[in-house]
């Protein structure tokens, strides 16, 4: 996809909108906003963190990594349903244990749930 | 002094939510003395029904996920869309907050957003997509958008939209996927034809027995060829005459973003089934197989499972009627009212899948007392229902509007997502908004 959306995607995506009007401007918008570039520094600082940034997010962005609360064996899981389910190259060995470890250590259960501020305070 | 108390009640709640309510609540299970003070603090506000507040339930304002507060969450802001929250850009999801959800019928600004994978180009000629469908029917058919339209009984109806996933942010512990607070849910006004005269017109074989569904998205990865999601339906289901092929949404072309120029609109069951940019319906000899079918996707335990367990889901059965479930749409979690306050006129909507909804009930002391709303019927089948009633606030204080339907089978929204599962599907708590008075 990331081939797909560039320059000739583009091209592709703006001859029609210029007919379809407010429709397909929208349309650009979420393409635009599928391809945001992210920065490695919105996920937690840690060991890991380039491989976990590199691997994931050629399929998707932080925010679902960012979301998430899992345990070790959660995330090891995860792993293999994704190759499964979606085709992602099968992690293996020291690589594996590498990003595994730094989701469960920067996201895992031992952290609090996502809690709202006290609306009401202040 | 206050200050700490606040923190500690928080951190303690945070940190052991047993031990704290034990603090709290004390052996006898009533909240009082320095307690109920400290609570009172931590909320801002004196808590009028804190006598009847039951051990476990700590304020809404506390127990809400980020998500569903309208603070903290990143805000989508794109052309002709209203401000969503925004669960992720690759794929690109957004949840309706519960008081944009105000419309009788949803207008598609205010449609929230759901995708697998990414979104497909916009096609040239719109009246030109094919549809195909083959499989177990007698003739194949390839039919455009305008041959659909012309071909066929075009009909309206307001129908319900809801995300399978919907109320997921609320199981504990959390579970795979975008983390819904009950904003995945929408009721648009859908013009199209229905998927049964289509599947008529192929005529069916006796083997035919389930529907497999295919969209023009790119799957994620990027692999040619490869879904992004592909969902199957009995065969039932898909008779259903209020399961339509549909290509207008309020009156107009259906946006982009929500499936043009073709989509299923599934009404009652996973959102996963009403495909969007629809370009195949496979009849099949068996349930469908495509991704998004089997093992926990879109599957709910028979039996329950322990909460935070590894299961592959061999034994669990497809979510296929979504469960009761309401929104509060008149007031935002977190509103704040003036002093002197002493009723709410509150409104929001009310739905149960392929059920419809005979009654809603709102509390404002913890559940110890409900007071019945009144319930519009649906517009037709499948739509969903408007509700409206009056409570009334004794005095200024912190409140929680608790608010629950119960389906036309007599089940009530429960107090907490029942049937844990790793996916985190058919979650339909009972809701709670806090609301300050003065």
């Amino acid at each position: 996809m990331r081939l797909r959306l560039t320059a000739l995607a583009w091209l592709a995506i703006l001859v029609p909108t210029l007919a379809l009007g407010q429709g397909a401007s929208q349309a650009d918008e979420a393409l635009a906003l599928q391809q945001r570039a992210e920065e490695e520094t919105v996920l937690t600082e840690g060991e890991g963190r380039s491989e976990v940034f590199g691997y994931c997010t050629a399929c998707h962005n932080t925010a679902l990594i960012r979301r998430s609360r899992f345990t070790r064996p959660q995330w090891d899981g995860l792993m293999d349903w994704m190759t499964e389910r979606h085709g992602m190259n099968p992690l293996e060995g020291e690589f594996r244990d590498t990003i595994v470890d730094y989701l469960a250590r920067h996201y895992g259960p031992a952290q609090a749930p996502a809690r709202g501020r006290n609306p009401f305070l202040n | 002094m206050t200050r700490k108390i606040e923190r500690s009640v928080q951190e303690l709640y945070r940190d052991d939510p047993e031990r704290a309510d034990a603090l709290a609540f004390g052996r006898r299970g009533a909240l009082k003395g320095a307690a109920l003070a400290a609570m009172g603090g931590a909320v801002g506000a004196a808590i009028p029904f804190a006598g009847t507040m039951p051990g476990g339930t700590l304020p809404a304002l506390f127990s809400r996920p980020a998500a569903a507060q309208g603070t903290g969450p990143e805000i989508l802001r794109m052309e002709g869309k209203g401000p969503l929250i925004l669960q992720g850009e690759r794929p690109l999801n957004a949840e309706t907050p519960e008081t944009l959800l105000d419309e009788p019928v949803t207008s598609a600004r205010n449609m929230f957003i759901r995708n697998n994978g990414g979104l497909p180009d916009v096609p040239a000629d719109p009246r030109g997509w094919k549809l195909t469908v083959d499989g177990e029917v007698n003739t194949k058919l390839e039919l455009t958008v305008a041959e659909l339209e012309s071909r066929f009984p075009v009909i309206t109806r307001q129908l319900q939209l809801e995300c399978g996933g919907n109320g997921r942010s609320f199981y504990a512990p959390q579970t795979r996927g975008n983390q819904w607070g009950n904003g995945a849910i929408s009721n648009g006004e859908w013009t199209g034809v229905r998927l049964r005269d289509v599947l008529q017109a192929a005529g069916l074989k006796p083997s035919a027995v389930a529907t497999g569904h295919y969209g023009a998205d790119p799957h994620l990865s990027g692999e040619p060829g490869r879904p992004a999601i592909a969902r199957g339906m009995r065969i039932a289901k898909a008779m259903e005459e209020d399961t339509l092929l549909a290509f207008r949404l309020n009156g107009e072309a259906i946006p982009h973003l929500h499936g043009a120029p073709l989509r299923l609109v599934t009404p009652g069951w996973p959102g996963s089934l009403s495909q969007k940019w629809l370009n195949r319906i496979w009849v099949r000899d068996k349930p469908h197989d495509g991704p998004g079918m089997g093992g926990t996707s879109y599957r709910v335990p028979v039996r329950p499972i322990v909460p935070g367990s590894s299961n592959n889901g061999a034994d669990f059965a497809d979510l296929e009627s979504m469960p009761v479930r309401s929104i509060l749409s008149s007031h935002a979690h977190g509103s704040r009212l003036a002093a002197g306050t002493r009723a709410l006129d509150l409104r929001g909507a009310a739905w149960a899948g392929d059920l419809t909804v005979q009654a809603v009930h709102a509390s404002v002391d913890f559940g110890a007392t409900w007071t019945e709303m009144q319930v519009a019927a649906p517009a037709n089948a499948h739509a969903w229902q408007r509700w409206t009633g009056r409570v009334s606030l004794p005095a200024d204080g912190y409140y929680e509007v608790w608010y629950r339907a119960t389906d036309s089978q007599g089940r009530m929204q429960p107090h907490l997502p029942a049937n844990w599962n790793p996916q985190g599907y058919g979650g339909n708590a009972i809701s709670r908004a806090a609301i300050l008075v003065g």
